[in-house]
């Protein structure tokens, strides 16, 4: 009897395994336990219920931005200029190339060159703007960070415009159109000269940058 | 002998798959509004929702009914990546929002400023195709590729699948209401929707889930 029991359980027991392997998500698994079980449907509740629904779908809709807003995609290197789900602009871009560099004298520390990603909005609108360069911009190619502030503008390297969305962030132009669609920037967002311009002429200070 | 007679239910009762979570089929926020199980678990996600679009921050909505995660910032919908497959444990405190810890970690390359050559930047096909997510409160997430996976990667695939298969059914069998172990999120997705999910997530992000209910 013993042993016809151990077979029956072994029989069962290799039966499991087998049952483990094929497991997918059309056969979704889960303790049910403390999921909200099926109401009784009195019309009432429901309507309680589809009040409340509707009610926070409206609040939510309240956050989404009612004019143009800025979309950027870093992974893709694209710009989009949307208004509610229209594309207004779909534009290629340059974003961070994620590369790192050390911050000489101060131990482990670096730059790293990520596009920001998250909600900002536009802080500043410039043209013809000048590039204050950091110190990054000289230590990169081996060279002394000046002490005179004046040695570290540069003319003509940003493009016709600049929308600044913080923290020395900029979308601007480019003199690398041939870099377009690669994460090669410090940061920044660079577009064509038509693209930038557009952006330029739709987005205003407050305008949101999303970026992922 | 009475062991031995519980045992063999046991693995009678654990031969039998446990009830699924069929997908709804519907779209979030479309949702069948004659379906009061439906509408509570969609009140609770808009709630979360609420709290996390009126700051300035993207974060995830990760929708099991429609299969789809969303990159979301002030209620707008921003990127979508379709879920391939999905298991879960502890779906019942899957509520809330849960905070990313820990991510994996980008091989970033050094700019040397002697070398004449320039770094090779980073791009998505740079970032990993298998990891895990931590999040506060506890929970984690695995990610997987759909993509075709050598003989060891099927077996550590299958290994965690069917362990945490015994898992569900443990909790189902024992009537777990709430145990101490944190829920486990393995999500698939195809290669590239794994590097760009990888890609997205920033430390901090905040993730919403929506859950499937009893059908």
């Amino acid at each position: 009897m013993k042993r016809v029991l151990l077979l029956i359980g072994s029989v069962l027991s290799f039966g499991l395994l087998v049952a483990l392997i094929p497991y997918s998500s059309s056969q979704l698994q889960s303790s049910i336990a403390s999921v909200p079980q099926p109401l009784a449907v009195d019309p009432v509740v429901l309507r309680s219920l589809q009040i409340q629904y509707k009610g926070l779908k409206k609040q939510l809709a309240q956050f989404a931005p009612h004019q143009h807003y800025i979309l950027v995609d870093t992974a893709r290197n694209h710009l989009y200029i949307k208004r509610s789900q229209e594309i207004v602009l779909d534009a290629i871009a340059s974003t961070g190339s994620g590369v790192v560099l050390d911050k000489p004298g101060e131990g482990n520390t670096q730059w790293v060159f990520d596009t920001p990603r998250g909600e900002f909005t536009v802080q500043s609108k410039l043209t013809h703007p000048a590039w204050v360069k950091p110190d990054w911009a000289f230590i990169e190619e081996g060279l002394m960070v000046p002490k005179n502030p004046a040695d570290r503008v540069e003319q003509g390297v940003l493009g016709d415009y600049a929308l600044g969305f913080g923290k020395g962030y900029f979308i601007h132009g480019t003199l690398y159109t041939r870099l377009l669609g690669k994460n090669v920037t410090h940061g920044c967002i660079r577009l064509n000269d038509d693209d930038l311009k557009s952006v330029y002429q739709l987005a205003r200070v407050g305008t949101p940058i999303m970026i992922f | 002998m009475l062991a031995m007679l519980v045992s063999i239910v046991l693995s009678v009762l654990l031969l039998f798959p446990v009830p699924g979570w069929a997908a709804e089929g519907e779209v979030f926020p479309d949702l069948d509004i004659n379906d009061p199980v439906a509408l509570q678990e969609g009140s609770r996600v808009l709630e979360e929702e609420l709290k996390l679009a009126a700051r300035a921050q993207t974060y995830l909505l990760i929708d099991l009914v429609s299969g789809v995660i969303q990159i979301k910032a002030r209620g707008v919908d921003l990127h979508r990546l379709p879920i391939a497959a999905w298991t879960v444990t502890e779906l019942p405190r899957l509520t809330g929002t849960f905070r990313l810890t820990a991510r994996p970690p980008v091989v970033r390359r050094k700019i040397d400023p002697s070398a004449t050559t320039e770094q090779e930047p980073i791009s998505l096909s740079d970032m990993p195709t298998e990891y895990r997510l931590s999040f506060t409160p506890a929970m984690t997430m695995d990610v997987e590729s759909a993509a075709e996976q050598g003989a060891m990667g099927w077996i550590h695939t299958t290994s965690r699948k069917a362990w945490n298969q015994l898992r569900i059914w443990r909790q189902h069998l024992g009537g777990v209401q709430s145990s101490s172990e944190a829920p486990t999120l393995n999500i698939t997705l195809s290669s590239e929707q794994a590097q760009s999910l990888a890609w997205s997530t920033v430390d901090g992000m905040p993730v919403v889930i929506r859950r499937p209910l009893e059908p």
